[in-house]
């Protein structure tokens, strides 16, 4: 059976209808999700969703269903989450754990590799993206969906939290000795940032790249939730703002809003005041975190039998543009 | 450091191989095949420049730990000026590599003593050495897309 096959006999066999699938086809990008869009047919009734599925092996250690319920705890408030339709933990039909998704029209994505992927809309797209950070940062975690599946840290233990897990990613999957993101997690443990001012939900990456636009200036879907938290909200700015997600000659955040008027636009929409020291604290730590990713990329492909491109662009070309932006930071701050 | 090279162009010629999934379409096709062009392309660039990089690399680590060793206990300042007293004799990317991976070791272990003793100087001229390293390793975008 094919894969849109196994999918309807799912379909038909837990919602009860008859339902067919049609046009399912993979989207490309990304390792630790299958990605596919679809249309299902019930009822007599077409509709557009996202299914994605675990792979084989995954490049990134994240629980779908955090993701599935980071999603559901942000349905209607503005923020540009989809809509969660059904997760999947057993694999079912479909042999590997799933969740499916209403597709969002229409939308479009940026590219790193263009200046400008946003053109004129750049500034308008930019306060969305922005705002929508920012009302993450806001909201209450009590009671969200989201909590059933991770673990609160108390406040002045989210950094070392973190910092802990992905230096142990890096030892983990590291080939070769890397002095320089080396040298940045000592400075990370040698000074830690000031208390996280509350603790929020913590996309985990919130970029350039991970948004749908429709072209005209509007935001239509937030996306890639696999590695929500709970968290110092500072995580997703500093991430939000690392120049890996920017041309290397663009001269805002990703082609869209210059950094000071980002940070503006989070602190009126979150409430929160940035710690200037904090910021510095997540910023280097952003960096840290996307290299221990471009790491474990290089061993994917290394060690995957070398059959997806896009982790040898990960593990290359991405790591040796962050190692740069490490050193840069790190001389930058000095001794 | 990270992938060599031989891995980027051994990969090519695998996933060139592979088969595609069964539910590929057009645009994932397309998306496949510009990343692996955008490959050949970065590939080039290290053809024309790596070699000399990696050269450049272990060079200036061992200029380092030569200026360091005299600053340093019995110990460690015979590893340091053990390494600074190697040259490169093995000039295979994997001969290369496996040369610069024993000096950055010894870098890392370098740096860690110099921030242990606050040595601010060297603590400096260590962190100037890192964007030189980063810059000599670069990849550019190409055409005109970084």
């Amino acid at each position: 059976m094919t894969l849109a096959e196994r999918l309807a006999a799912y379909l038909t066999r837990t919602n009860g209808v008859p339902t067919q699938v049609e046009d399912l086809r993979r989207i490309y990008g990304g390792a630790s999700r299958e990605t596919y869009r679809y249309e299902a047919i019930a009822d007599g009734v077409r509709q557009g969703f996202i299914l994605r599925r675990d792979p084989p092996g995954s490049l990134i250690e994240t629980d779908r269903r955090a993701e599935f319920l980071a999603i559901r705890s942000f349905a209607g408030k503005s923020v540009g989450a989809p809509e969660a339709v059904l997760l999947e933990t057993l694999g079912a039909e479909l042999e590997r754990p799933f969740f499916i998704m209403r597709r969002a029209e229409g939308g479009v994505s940026g590219s790193i590799f263009n200046a400008r992927p946003y053109g004129s809309h750049g500034p308008s797209i930019g306060r969305q993206f922005f705002t929508f950070l920012g009302r993450i940062a806001a909201e209450p975690i009590d009671g969200l969906p989201l909590c059933e599946a991770v673990e609160r840290p108390a406040r002045g233990e989210c950094w070392r939290r973190e910092l802990d897990y992905w230096t142990g990613v890096i030892d983990a999957d590291e080939q070769q000795p890397q002095p320089i993101v080396r040298a940045a997690i000592r400075r990370l443990y040698r000074a830690p940032p000031p208390l996280a001012a509350k603790i929020s939900v913590v996309h985990g990456d919130y970029r350039s790249g991970n948004f749908l636009h429709d072209g005209a200036g509007e935001i239509v879907a937030i996306l890639d939730w696999e590695m929500a938290h709970l968290g110092d909200p500072l995580e997703d700015l500093a991430w939000a703002l690392d120049p890996l997600w920017s041309h290397p000659q663009g001269d805002t955040v990703s082609g869209m809003v210059s950094q000071a008027d980002a940070v503006a636009i989070w602190e009126d929409t979150s409430g929160l005041t940035v710690d200037p020291a904090a910021l510095a604290w997540w910023r280097l730590f952003a960096s840290v975190k996307a290299q221990a990713i471009w790491i474990s990329s290089a061993k994917a492909w290394r060690d995957g039998g070398m059959t997806e491109p896009i982790l040898a662009f990960s593990g290359w070309f991405t790591a040796r543009r962050q190692d740069q932006i490490l050193a840069s930071h790190l001389a930058g701050l000095g001794a | 450091m990270t992938l060599s090279l031989p891995d980027i162009l051994m990969g090519q010629f695998v996933a060139l191989g592979s088969p595609l999934p069964p539910e590929a379409g057009d645009d994932y096709t397309a998306a496949r095949r510009g990343m692996l062009a955008m490959l050949n392309a970065l590939a080039s660039q290290e053809a024309e420049r790596g070699f000399a990089a990696r050269l450049w690399e272990n060079g200036a680590l061992r200029e380092l730990f030569f200026e360091a060793a005299g600053d340093y206990d019995e110990a460690f300042a015979g590893r340091l000026a053990k390494a600074a007293g190697q040259t490169d004799g093995d000039f295979t990317w994997e001969g290369l590599d496996a040369t610069n991976a024993h000096l950055r070791r010894l870098l890392i272990a370098l740096h860690e003593t110099v921030e242990a003793r606050a040595d601010g100087a060297l603590d400096r001229r260590i962190l100037d050495l890192y964007v030189r390293m980063a810059h000599e390793r670069r990849l550019e975008l190409p055409g005109g897309l970084g």
